[in-house]
């Protein structure tokens, strides 16, 4: 019953480990964070001429990326132009055609299968509907990674378990079950889970994406706060610019499989390129065209044009 | 004409390539097997999900299969003047034919299809993907208990399914139609032999490794949609029973 009168989305309940800013404050304060931490010049992930294709069509052509320890980078881009690809590539779900994928300066696609996992076991990754197992209450959720691949007491795991909770305002709904979160609070059980076991590398696919604005201003300055509080190299694929510009310290943008512009956010919104321009600003219509490819519109109503 | 064969070749390439995948997956399942006993929690939990969950209908099933075999078989031995060896026959015909497929049948219903569209939502919703990322093999943690879950089930539901199957008729032939009852369990008794029931044991068990593999692989391999869900779900249920009866008459032709 005293679960319902806990104010779980407002800024109050975030936690003390990691303090609460209201957005607004976010880069002011992860500036001066950023730098004692953030040792961007160091690339903890790195893709070099990246060649990645799907049924004979090519996704990646020649994608160079480095992402730099510590910090937050963003990878933009309007849809289809190979966001989640990047991710797959970084996880190891998939490899490239050519080019090369570095993840702390090891060959992902060279790695046998025990050393991916131990790889995927130093990263963390936010899935866009969190992917939460189903069957399981959220305290066990969280738990699920310590089970598998730790032995520590079960005092222990709830320990930790609580904490990473509290980090992200849900020590309350450690008995509620996946179906009976709303999705904003589905995603931050499972940024709980992706922090669980300590990860140098966090990954979120779309993390801002069918959010209400309470939820996406809540999940926003945990990115920050947790890549400042955990020392964490965090990967955010998404398209919502404004958002991700208030807490990025550098962002990619990509368009067909390719980088069409990288800079920190500032420099972005004044970039030259139209295409970048458009994306920045929303504009419906520019380089990337509001009209799929289609005949002569006078021609089409008038019916001139045959039915393909 | 050669459009038609194309056809026909590029469709038995198809049907190779599935089977070729499957037998990948089974190998690669067998392999882990040994594992899947280490933690043996998941699996009881599985046998609870596919075994305990089915008890109702197997029951429900085997208690009316039973009585239809009861009216039957009476119908049937009179016309010999032969109903006090009903027991017999009824116990040799559940025992070696009706109780392990109709229980593989009921089974592909009931546990299969809930296994697949299980899996297949967990591909569907990224939870699969999800496990990867986290390290966990999904094959390891989520298939192989399910599997095993299944394949240790299924000799059990056959048993009971065949028990209150022969109470079943008992239940017409005795008390509805008036079969002696001492004829009817002596005659049993000296007839069936245990080789009659290590069949229907082996059958139970085949049939369940068959059931079971064919969800789990199905729901595994399902397209991430909604509809790839249904498919999976679907093509469950018509591999199982046409599988099972294959089986069947393989066994069968192995085992007289």
């Amino acid at each position: 019953m005293d679960r319902s009168q806990q104010p779980e989305n407002t800024l109050e309940t975030v936690p003390d480990p990691l303090p609460a800013h209201s957005t607004a404050t976010v880069n002011e304060a992860h500036r001066t964070h950023a730098g004692a931490d953030a040792d961007t010049s160091r690339a903890a992930v790195r893709l070099r001429d990246v060649h990645y294709r799907v049924d004979g069509r090519p996704v990646l052509r020649g994608l160079d990326i480095d992402i730099g320890a510590g910090a937050i980078t963003a990878i933009m881009g309007p849809s289809g132009t190979g966001k989640t690809t990047v991710l797959r590539l970084i996880t190891g779900q998939i490899f490239a055609d050519s080019g090369v994928v570095e993840v702390e300066g090891r060959d992902v696609a060279q790695l046998d299968r025990d050393a991916l996992y131990a790889m995927r076991r130093r990263m963390g990754m936010l899935f866009q509907n969190g992917a939460l197992l189903t069957d399981l209450n959220v305290f066990e959720n969280v738990a699920f990674p310590l089970r598998e691949h730790t032995r520590l007491p079960d005092r222990l795991i709830r320990t930790i378990v609580l904490t990473k909770l509290h980090a992200v305002g849900l020590r309350g709904a450690v008995d509620l079950l996946p179906q009976q979160l709303s999705g904003g609070m589905a995603r931050r059980v499972a940024l709980a889970r992706a922090i669980v076991m300590d990860p140098q590398i966090l990954i979120y696919d779309e993390p801002f994406a069918g959010l209400d604005p309470i939820s996406m201003g809540v999940v926003m300055r945990l990115i920050r706060s947790l890549n400042d509080a955990l020392g964490v190299t965090s990967i955010v694929v998404t398209h919502d610019v404004q958002e991700v510009s208030q807490i990025a310290d550098a962002c990619y943008i990509l368009s067909e499989g390719r980088v069409a512009a990288f800079g920190s956010p500032v420099e972005l919104a004044a970039h030259p390129s139209p295409m970048v321009h458009q994306f920045v600003a929303g504009l419906a219509d520019g380089p990337v065209p509001f009209h799929y490819p289609a005949t002569d519109y006078r021609a089409d109503l008038l019916g001139l044009t045959t039915p393909a | 004409m050669s459009g038609l064969g194309g056809e026909l070749l590029a469709s038995l390439r198809a049907a190779l390539e599935r089977l070729g995948a499957m037998a990948r997956f089974s190998g690669r399942l067998l392999m882990l097997t040994p594992s899947g006993f280490l933690r043996f929690r998941l699996v009881v939990e599985q046998i609870y999900n596919a075994g305990a969950l089915s008890l109702v209908i197997i029951m429900t099933c085997g208690l009316f299969v039973g009585m239809v075999l009861g009216l039957q078989g009476f119908d049937l031995l009179q016309r010999f003047g032969s109903e006090d060896s009903l027991g017999t026959a009824a116990a040799l015909s559940l025992l070696k034919e009706l109780g392990p497929v109709v229980t593989a049948l009921l089974f592909a219903g009931r546990a299969g299809t809930a296994l697949a569209s299980e899996i297949g939502l967990m591909r569907a919703t990224d939870q699969l993907s999800a496990l990867e990322i986290m390290a966990v093999d999904p094959m390891q943690r989520i298939v192989l208990p399910r599997f095993l879950g299944g394949l240790l089930s299924m000799p059990l539901l056959t048993a009971i399914f065949i028990a209150i199957g022969l109470f079943g008729v008992q239940l017409v032939g005795v008390q509805f139609l008036g079969v002696d009852q001492g004829q009817f369990w002596s005659q049993m008794r000296g007839a069936v032999e245990l080789g009659d029931v290590r069949e229907g044991l082996v059958k139970g068990l085949v049939f369940g490794a068959a059931c079971s593999l064919i969800a789990v692989h199905e729901g595994y391999n399902a397209a991430p949609t909604a509809e790839g869900v249904g498919l999976a779900t679907t093509r469950t249920v018509v591999i199982s029973a046409v599988t099972t009866l294959v089986l069947d008459y393989i066994l069968t032709a192995l085992m007289l």
